[in-house]
C-alpha cells in the first residue's frame, strides 16, 4: 500500500521517522547557518517539519500498522530483525502484538497533538526543544516495540535524557530540582533492572549454550541461542541456586524499575514535582506515554519472565495499587494547584492499571491496557487545557479562577467532557477500562475491587469539585473577566483528543479485539512457564535429596 | 627469533624516544634567532613566534606518536611475539603490549593536540613540554611490555620523572607547584614500596622475571606473600585505588589540564596493563586468593571515589574522584578474573580514553588569558553561548555516567556481564549503586550549562586542534556505544575483538 520500502520496514518507519527528521533538521540548520552566516533555519520551519514528521509517523502507524495487523493471529506481527551485536545476542528486533500496537498508536497520536497544543508556548531555544521531543518520541516508540531485552533497556534509559532536558530547560521555577529528581529516581530503578537483566542473560546462556537477549524466537531467522522466555528460572533458592538467581529477586529488580515509572506507591514522589515543573508538552508526554511504559514493562517482561514470583508478589502489588488509588485521590482532593491535582489523579489512575494487571485474568489485563490508552488521552487533554489557562493567566491556582464558563464557554465545555472522561462516565473511554478492571479485580480479589470502587467515587469528587471551582461560581476575579476563549488551534487540539475518548467509550470492540488475544497469550505463557519451572524443580529434587 | 625482528618490535619505543630527543634539539635551534649582526642571540623570541615554535614542536611530537601508533598497530596485526633482552627476556612484545602501546600513544597524541592552544592560553609554553610528554610516554611503553621486575621498574621511573615536571609546569601557579611536589613525594613513596616488594619477591623466589616468579612463588612462603602485597599496594597507588587515592585530587587539580588528561588516560592504562600482566603471568594460580583482596579494593574504590566526587565544586577535582571511581569499575573486572573479564577491562580502557579526553578537552577549550574555567559555576549558561561544546560535554559526561547509547555504558555492561558470570553479584550491585551516585555529580555540569543563568563573559573560540579531538572522541563514544563489536562500516575494526585478541595472549 505504501510502497515496498515502507511496507517491509513498517515499524522502523514509524519509530525512526521522528528522530530521523530531527537529525535532518539539525543538519539542515547547521548547513544553512554556515552558508548564510545566520542563526539557522527559521523557527517556523522547525515547527512545521516536526509537526509533519510526527503526523506522518501517526499516519504510518494508523494506516500501516493498524490496518496490516491481523487481530486473529496471535504472536508478534510485522517483525523485523537485524543483527546488531550478534556475538552477545543483541539484535535490533521489533514486532507488535495487540498490547504494543495500541500503545504505539497512542504515542504517535499524542506527540503531534501535544506539538499543536503548545505551538506558541515555547519560545526560548525552540529548536532544541523540538529536537528533544522528536528524539523522545523515537525512544518511546522503540521501547514499545522492542523484542530484544537489551534493546529495550537501551531505549528505556536513553529516553530519560531528552525528558531531563525538556523539564530542566523549559520547566517552571523549580525545574532543576524536579528534573534531577525525575532522572535519579528512574535511573535508580533501571540500574537494578540492569543487574537483573544480566543475571537472566547468564542463566539463559547456561541453559541455551549461546548468548541471547531475544525475548521470543524470531520466526524465519537463523537465530542461535534460546529465547529468554524459554529460560527456566527457579522459584526457590536452594543449595544449587543462589538467592540472586531466583524469580522473586529478579522480579523485584524489574518491578522496582517499572514501579518507579508507573508510578507505584510509594515510588511516586517524583511525579508531582516533574509534572508541576514540566512545560505543557512535557507533561502531556510524561503522563500520556512515559508512565505507560512502566505498566507495559510489567506486561511484556516482568510477568512472563517471572510468573511464579508474580503470583507470589500479587498481594503486595495489589495493596500498593489500592493505597495508590485511595492516597492519590485523597491528595488530589486537597491540591490548590491544577497541575498537581492532575498529577495526583495520575497516581490514582495508574493504581487502577496496576490493579488490573495484577488481577492476572483476562478482564483485568485487558481493562488495564485499555485504561492506559484512556488515561493517556484524558490526562493529556487535561494537561493541555490547564496549559491553556496557564498561558492566559500565568497561574494554576484553583483559587485564582471561578466562573470561567462565562468568558470561556468553549473551554468550560471541553473541560467538562474531559473531566467526565477522567472520572469514567459511561459512553466515554474511562468507563470501559475501569469497568473491566473492577470486573477482573472482583474475580481475583473481591475485597480489592470493593476498595478500588471507592477510588472511582473519590475521583468523581475531586474532579467535579475542581470543575465547579474553576468553571462555575461567581466571576469575582477581575483578571478573569477579559479572558479570551480558546482559538481554533486550541479547539482542534482538544477536539482531536476527545474524538478517540468518545470512540472508545461508545465502540471499544476494535481495540478490545486486538488487545484480548495478546492478553490471553500472555496468560497462557505465564501458565506454561510456571509448569515448566515446577517440572524443572521436581526433576532436580531427587538429585539434591540425600 | 632473529635480531632484526627484535629491533622492529622495539620500533614504537624508538620513535617516541627519538622524537623526544629531536624536539629538545629542535627547540634550541628554532629559538635562536640571528640578530642584525648575524650573531646568535640568547634573547628569547616574542610570544607570537613562540606560539609558532610550540605548534611546530607539537607537530613533531604528533609525528613521532603517529609513527609509534602505526608501528604498534602493524605489530598487532602481524601478530608477532618476540622477547627482547640480554640473555633473558626483559621486554615482551606481544598483542597485549602492542595494544597498550597503541592506546597509550593515542592518549599521548590527544594530549599533545590539547596542548597546542592550551599552553599559550595559559602562558606556559616551553618547548621541553613536548619532550617530557614523549619521554613519559616512552616510559609507559616500557612498562606495558615489561616481563621482568627490573624492566618494569625502569619503565615506571622513566614514566614518572617527566610527569612530575609536567604536573608543575605552571610555575607561577601555587597549586601547580603543590601538585608537582605532592605527585613527586607520593611517586617516590610508590617507587619505594614497589622496590621493596620486588626485593622481597626476588628474595623469596630467586627470580626477577615474571615466569620465574610464577614458578618459585609456591615455595616462597610468607616472604613472597609480603612481596606480593607490597607490589599490589604500589600498583594501587599508581592507579589511585582507595585507600591509596589521596594524592589524585590535588595533583589533578593543580596540574595543567592537558597534563591532567595525559595522566588520567595514559597513566591509568599503563598501570592497569602492568597489573594485568603481573597478575596473570607472575601469579597464575594465586588468582583465587588475590580475588577477594581485589574485590574489597574494587568495592572501596567505587564507593569512596563516587561519594567524594559528590561534594566537589571544582570540575578537575570532581574528575579526579571520578577517575578513582573508574579505577574501581576496572578492578571489578580484575576481581572477576576470567578471560571475558580481561577483555572487558581492556575494552573499558579504550572507552575510558575517549570519554575522559573528551571531557578534559572541553575544559581545555575554555581556557584563556592565563586562567581556566574549572569550577562548576563557571559553566553556567554555557549552552546558550557554545551550544556544540555544551552538547559534546554532556555526551561525554553521560558516557562517564554509563547512560546507554554511549561507550561508557557498553564498557560497564561488559564488566557487569563478566562479573555476574564469575558469581561476583555483590560487586555488580555495588557497581550499579555507585554508578547511580555518579549520575548525580555528572549531571551537575549539564544542569549548570543548560538550566542556569550565564555567569561569565564570552568564552574563547574553540581552536581547530580542539575541534578535531572533540569530534574524534564524540564519534568514538557514540560509535562504541552502539557498535562495540559490530562492524557496520566493513573496516574490519571491532573494538571488542581488538581487546579480546590482546587479552588472548595472557593464556
Amino acid at each position: 500500500m505504501l510502497g515496498p520500502y515502507v511496507d517491509a520496514y513498517l515499524i522502523s518507519w514509524v519509530v525512526f521517522l521522528p528522530f530521523a527528521s530531527a537529525l535532518g533538521l539539525l543538519l539542515a540548520n547547521l548547513v544553512v547557518g554556515f552558508l548564510l552566516r545566520s542563526n539557522g533555519l527559521p523557527k517556523v520551519v522547525w515547527k512545521v517539519t516536526a509537526m509533519v514528521a510526527s503526523t506522518l509517523s501517526f499516519l504510518a502507524a494508523l494506516l500501516g500498522l493498524w490496518s496490516r495487523f491481523d487481530p486473529e493471529e496471535t504472536g508478534y506481527q510485522l517483525v523485523e530483525r537485524v543483527e546488531w551485536l550478534p556475538e552477545y545476542g543483541i539484535h535490533y528486533f521489533v514486532g507488535v502484538d495487540g498490547i504494543s500496537l495500541v500503545l504505539v498508536l497512542l504515542t504517535t497520536f499524542l506527540v503531534p497533538v501535544a506539538l499543536l497544543a503548545t505551538w506558541n508556548e515555547i519560545d526560548r531555544w525552540l529548536r532544541s526543544y523540538l529536537f528533544f521531543v522528536l528524539a523522545l518520541e523515537t525512544a518511546m516508540l522503540g521501547t514499545f516495540v522492542a523484542l530484544n531485552l537489551f534493546q529495550f533497556y537501551l531505549l528505556w534509559e536513553l529516553m530519560l535524557v531528552p525528558m531531563l532536558f525538556v523539564i530542566g530547560i523549559w520547566g517552571g521555577p523549580r525545574r532543576v530540582q524536579a528534573a534531577t529528581k525525575f532522572f535519579l529516581f528512574t535511573v535508580a530503578g533501571s540500574l537494578l533492572m540492569l543487574v537483573g537483566l544480566v543475571v537472566v542473560y547468564r542463566m539463559n546462556f547456561e541453559q541455551g549454550g549461546a548468548l541471547n537477549f531475544d525475548l521470543v524466537r524470531a520466526v524465519g531467522t537463523a537465530a542461535s541461542g534460546m529465547p529468554l522466555l524459554e529460560t527456566v528460572i527457579p522459584a526457590q533458592a536452594s543449595e544449587t541456586v543462589p538467592w540472586w538467581q531466583t524469580q522473586s529477586w529478579l522480579f523485584g529488580a524489574f518491578a522496582i524499575a517499572f514501579g518507579v515509572k508507573v508510578p507505584l506507591f510509594p515510588l511516586h514522589t517524583w511525579l508531582p514535582d516533574a509534572h508541576v515543573e514540566a512545560p505543557t508538552g512535557g507533561s502531556v508526554i510524561l503522563a500520556g506515554v512515559l508512565l505507560k511504559l512502566g505498566a507495559y514493562g510489567f506486561l511484556r517482561f516482568a510477568l512472563p519472565l517471572f510468573p511464579d514470583a508474580t503470583v507470589e508478589w500479587v498481594p503486595v502489588v495489589v495493596v500498593l495499587s489500592l493505597v495508590g488509588i485511595v492516597y492519590g485521590s485523597l491528595v488530589a482532593m486537597v491540591q490548590r494547584d491544577l497541575k498537581k491535582l492532575v498529577a495526583y489523579s495520575s497516581v490514582a489512575h495508574l493504581g487502577f492499571v496496576m490493579l488490573g494487571i495484577f488481577a492476572l485474568n483476562l478482564h483485568g489485563l485487558t481493562g488495564a491496557v485499555l485504561q492506559m490508552v484512556n488515561h493517556g488521552l484524558a490526562t493529556g487533554a487535561l494537561f493541555v487545557l490547564v496549559g491553556f489557562v496557564y498561558a492566559r493567566r500565568r497561574t494554576r491556582e484553583i483559587a485564582d479562577f471561578g466562573g470561567l464558563a462565562r468568558p470561556m464557554p468553549v473551554f468550560a465545555c471541553l473541560l467538562g467532557v474531559v473531566v467526565m472522561a477522567s472520572i469514567g462516565l459511561p459512553a466515554l473511554g474511562g468507563f470501559v477500562g475501569e469497568f473491566l478492571i473492577l470486573l477482573g479485580a472482583f474475580g481475583a480479589e473481591p475485597w480489592a475491587a470493593v476498595v478500588a470502587t471507592s477510588g472511582v467515587v473519590l475521583a468523581a469528587a475531586y474532579m467535579l469539585w475542581m470543575f465547579r471551582r474553576v468553571v462555575f461560581g461567581p466571576l469575582d476575579k477581575p483578571e478573569n473577566r477579559g479572558l479570551i476563549d480558546l482559538d481554533l488551534r486550541e479547539r482542534v487540539a482538544v477536539g482531536l483528543l476527545i474524538v478517540p475518548i468518545v470512540w472508545i467509550g461508545v465502540h471499544p470492540s476494535p481495540l478490545l479485539r486486538r488487545i484480548e488475544p495478546s492478553v490471553s497469550v500472555l496468560l497462557q505463557e505465564m501458565e506454561l512457564r510456571q509448569s515448566r519451572t515446577a517440572l524443572a524443580a521436581n526433576a532436580s529434587l531427587p538429585e539434591s535429596a540425600p | 627469533m632473529s635480531r632484526v625482528l627484535d629491533v622492529a618490535a622495539l620500533a614504537p619505543l624508538g620513535f617516541v624516544a627519538l622524537g623526544a630527543m629531536s624536539i629538545l634539539l629542535l627547540e634550541v635551534a628554532l629559538s635562536r634567532r640571528p640578530n642584525p649582526e648575524g650573531v646568535a642571540a640568547t634573547r628569547s623570541p616574542g610570544p607570537a613566534a613562540r606560539t609558532r615554535i610550540g605548534t611546530l614542536l607539537a607537530f613533531a611530537a604528533s609525528g613521532a606518536l603517529v609513527l609509534a601508533i602505526y608501528a604498534a598497530c602493524y605489530l598487532f596485526e602481524a601478530g608477532l611475539q618476540s622477547d627482547f633482552g640480554p640473555g633473558r627476556p626483559l621486554l615482551q612484545l606481544d598483542a597485549l603490549s602492542s595494544f597498550a602501546i597503541a592506546l597509550i600513544g593515542l592518549g599521548a597524541l590527544f594530549s599533545v593536540w590539547l596542548s597546542i592552544t592550551y599552553l599559550p592560553a595559559m602562558r606556559i609554553l616551553h618547548g621541553e613540554y613536548y619532550a617530557l610528554l614523549l619521554l613519559a610516554t616512552a616510559g609507559m611503553f616500557v612498562m606495558v611490555s615489561a616481563v621482568d621486575l627490573v624492566a618494569l621498574y625502569l619503565g615506571l621511573e622513566l614514566a614518572s620523572l617527566p610527569t612530575y615536571a609536567l604536573a608543575g609546569f605552571n610555575r607561577r601557579k601555587l597549586r601547580s607547584n603543590e601538585s608537582a611536589l605532592k605527585y613527586f613525594l607520593v611517586g617516590s613513596f610508590t617507587s619505594a614500596v614497589l622496590l621493596y616488594g620486588m626485593a622481597l619477591l626476588y628474595g623469596a623466589t630467586g627470580h626477577t622475571d615474571f615466569a620465574g616468579i610464577s614458578r618459585g612463588f609456591e615455595g616462597g612462603g610468607g616472604l613472597a606473600l609480603a612481596g606480593l602485597a607490597l607490589m599490589l599496594a604500589g600498583l594501587a597507588l599508581k592507579v589511585a585505588a582507595v585507600p591509596f587515592h589521596q594524592w589524585a585530587p590535588d595533583v589533578y587539580e593543580g596540574a595543567p589540564t592537558s597534563v591532567t588528561a595525559f595522566m588520567a588516560v595514559t597513566g591509568k592504562a599503563a598501570a592497569f596493563v602492568v597489573l594485568l600482566r603481573f597478575l596473570v603471568l607472575a601469579l597464575p594460580e594465586l588468582g583465587d586468593r588475590v580475588e577477594i583482596l581485589l574485590a574489597v579494593l574494587a568495592a572501596l574504590t567505587m564507593g569512596i571515589g563516587n561519594l567524594m566526587a559528590l561534594i566537589q565544586d571544582n570540575v578537575k577535582r570532581m574528575l579526579a574522584y571520578s577517575a578513582v571511581a573508574h579505577a574501581g569499575y576496572l578492578l571489578v573486572g580484575f576481581a572477576a578474573g576470567s578471560a571475558e573479564a580481561w577483555t572487558a577491562v581492556l575494552f573499558y580502557l579504550i572507552v575510558y580514553l575517549f570519554m575522559t579526553v573528551g571531557v578534559f578537552c572541553c575544559v581545555v577549550a575554555l581556557a584563556q588569558g592565563g586562567r581556566e574555567w574549572d569550577s562548576i559555576d563557571d559553566f553556567s549558561g554555557l549552552a546558550g553561548r557554545r551550544p556544540a561544546l555544551a552538547a559534546l560535554l554532556t555526551l561525554f559526561l553521560l558516557s562517564l555516567a554509563g547512560i546507554p547509547g554511549t561507550a561508557g555504558f557498553m564498557g560497564k555492561f561488559y564488566l557487569a556481564v563478566a562479573a555476574v558470570n564469575a558469581d561476583q553479584i555483590a560487586l555488580v550491585l555495588i557497581l550499579v549503586a555507585t554508578s547511580l551516585v555518579s549520575v548525580f555529580y555528572y549531571l551537575r555540569l549539564p544542569v549548570a550549562m543548560y538550566m542556569r543563568r550565564v555567569r561569565h563573559g564570552e568564552p574563547p573560540e574553540t581552536s581547530t586542534s580542539e575541534m578535531v579531538v572533540l569530534a574524534l572522541c564524540a564519534a568514538a563514544v557514540v560509535y562504541l556505544g552502539f557498535f562495540a563489536q559490530a562492524d557496520p562500516a566493513g573496516m574490519g575494526i571491532r573494538a571488542l575483538d581488538l581487546a579480546g585478541r590482546a587479552a588472548d595472549f595472557l593464556h
